[in-house]
């Protein structure tokens, strides 16, 4: 099967920083996909490259087979793919739903149909009972849940999460993690997470990818990421992996 | 806003001219006409500065759009004054896409700035275009015709009636207005402003053109200051630069707009019923008399504006009005 989504050698550059240097990936169909490594790393970068708000200064993005390199994040949500944000961004003067519908009204024009869906999602992602609520005036958790729920009105194929659960307690991590295996089983939704917590990561994804200083330096299931040289050194530093 | 206090407004607006007329006191008529002048564009200008939180201090300009284009039309190719107000709407909402979508990249006060400086460039224009009758303008004819069908088609009123007249034509142009954008409002239009005021960066991921909307909405403000232009050229009978351009056609429908409550439909309407009238019987009666001319009547109404925007700067509309009234109403029953 084609790839949903594939970079290749994308490199992007602030001045003298190379922030993403000739990254390759690939994302399948149907995957949970992990990205991390330690701050600084460039997967923000990376995640604002594919999602249309960059633009690599070399390399090519492609999603479904479409060059999406250059183009910009609305069309690139209309070709199916939607994110969340490290640092929340909910519309905080609209309530709950309106947020969400916002979202659905990309796939829909009529009100009717787009408030039944967001309505639908808000229960889907816990928020049932707070869709009338400003959303400036939700819990943190709650804000992260309502931007999953925004995202997925908009029927995205592929659904990038920065940092859902960063800042989360370790019960509403529980709570978090158990929603995207949902939208994965539920909503046949593919995932890549970004992620800086490792106890979240690697029992969550199918498939790992780490990237240091701006370059991948390694990809493939968590089980053999953990017991990789480089990634040990990037993560623990360099003594711990010479032992 | 409660289904009887629509029609207890509603109501009242009808009738407010009528006992007016009968005293002979047209002068009330015109500050009505006023009202819903600044009311209406105050609606107009919630759509780009309230919902989609974008700040325009150039919508004047739009307003002589639409002035000049109606009093061309009329001049020039004798054309009836509500088919010159649907051209004009059109013009203006054009021009003003034409003219906005480079602003669009801008942001915040950027935005503001380019705004007005769109507003200082039609100032020379309006005053040298031959085309147009330079800073003389141009005249508008009245041409008599008999009864009250056909001077409302016309929209020319002259005589004793001619403050009447004038009046239930702003209140006509006021209710398709607030009618119209009460559909924006709750339409994606409506959606996607508000996403774009609220988060440009997040409605651009889930698919909102921001440029798109922004243009959209400033060009929709655009349009109603159109209408307003039209209906004061013709009120007026004549537009020129110094009048069509002057800074007022923003800043009172603004003010009234932030005064009444930014971002809700009736909050332009609350806050132009409140400044225009103040604002008209401050120069009747601080204007005249031993204080004339030394601007009192401006002081007392600068100093009433400044009170409500430092105590309410949510508006007055804001104001837990419905609770008021429940207690009121049980406190006399």
């Amino acid at each position: 099967m084609a790839p949903l989504l594939s970079l290749e050698s994308a490199t992007k550059q602030f001045g003298g920083l190379i922030a993403n240097r000739e990254v390759s990936l690939t994302i399948e169909p149907g995957e949970i996909v992990g990205l991390i490594g330690p701050n600084g790393a460039g997967k923000t970068t990376l995640f604002n490259c594919i999602t249309g708000y960059m633009h690599p200064d070399a390399g090519r993005i492609l999603f479904g087979g479409t060059d999406v390199t250059h183009t910009r994040p609305e069309r690139i949500c209309r070709l199916g793919v939607a994110r969340t944000w490290q640092v929340v961004r909910a519309f905080g003067r609209m309530t709950a739903l309106d947020n969400v519908v916002c979202g659905a009204l990309q796939r829909t024009n009529r009100m009717s149909e787009a408030r039944a869906r967001a309505g639908a999602l808000l229960e889907f992602t816990g928020l049932g009972g707070k869709t009338d609520l400003p959303a400036a005036t939700l819990t943190l958790a709650d804000k992260k849940r309502l931007e999953i729920a925004r995202a997925l009105a908009t029927r995205p194929k592929l659904l990038l999460l920065d940092e859902a659960m960063s800042g989360l307690t370790p019960l509403e991590t529980t709570a978090a993690v158990q929603l995207v295996r949902r939208i994965h089983a539920e909503l046949k939704v593919t995932i890549c997470v970004v992620e800086h917590v490792m106890e979240v990561v690697m029992p969550l994804s199918h498939r790992v990818v780490v990237l240091d200083y701006g370059v991948k330096i390694a990809d493939g299931p968590p089980e053999g990421v953990v017991r990789d040289e480089q990634v040990i050194r990037a993560y623990l530093g360099e003594r711990r992996a010479a032992r | 806003m409660s289904r009887i206090a629509l029609v207890i407004g509603a109501i009242a607006a009808i009738v407010y001219p009528i006992p007016l007329q009968l005293q002979g006191y047209t002068y009330y008529q015109t500050v009505g006409f006023l009202v819903l002048l600044n009311a209406m564009l105050g609606i107009g200008w919630n759509v780009v500065g309230g919902w989609a939180g974008q700040f325009d201090f150039g919508p004047q300009v739009f307003f002589a759009v639409g002035a000049y284009t109606a009093a061309l039309l009329f001049v020039k190719l004798g054309v009836g004054a509500w088919l010159g107000l649907v051209a004009a709407v059109v013009v203006a909402f054009l021009i003003c896409a034409v003219l906005t979508y480079p602003l669009t990249r801008l942001r915040g006060h950027y935005f503001a700035i380019a705004t007005v400086a769109i507003w200082m460039i039609a100032q020379p224009i309006g005053a040298t275009w031959e085309f147009i009758g330079g800073s003389q303008g141009l005249f508008i004819p009245v041409k008599p015709r008999g009864g009250v069908v056909a001077s409302a088609l016309s929209l020319q009123f002259s005589g004793p009636t001619k403050a009447l007249g004038y009046y239930y034509a702003s209140l006509v142009l006021f209710a398709i207005t607030l009618a119209l954008m009460a559909l924006v409002e709750r339409s994606k239009l409506g959606y996607y402003f508000r996403a774009i005021r609220d988060d440009q960066e997040a409605a651009e991921g889930i698919g909102i053109d921001s440029r798109l909307y922004k243009v959209l909405a400033r060009s929709i403000t655009a349009a109603v200051f159109a209408a307003g232009g039209v209906l004061y050229a013709f009120w007026a009978l004549s537009v020129f630069p110094e009048q069509a351009l002057e800074l007022n056609w923003s800043t009172l429908p603004i003010m009234a707009t932030v005064v009444g409550g930014i971002g809700r439909l009736w909050g332009p309407v609350l806050g132009a019923i409140i400044l225009i009238p103040i604002a008209q019987i401050m120069s009747t009666t601080l204007g005249t008399g031993p204080l004339a001319g030394r601007g009192v009547d401006l002081i007392v109404y600068g100093l009433i504006i400044v009170l409500i925007a430092a105590f309410r700067p949510t508006g007055l509309l804001s104001l837990p009005w419905a609770r008021w009234f429940r207690l009121r109403r049980s406190a006399t029953a």
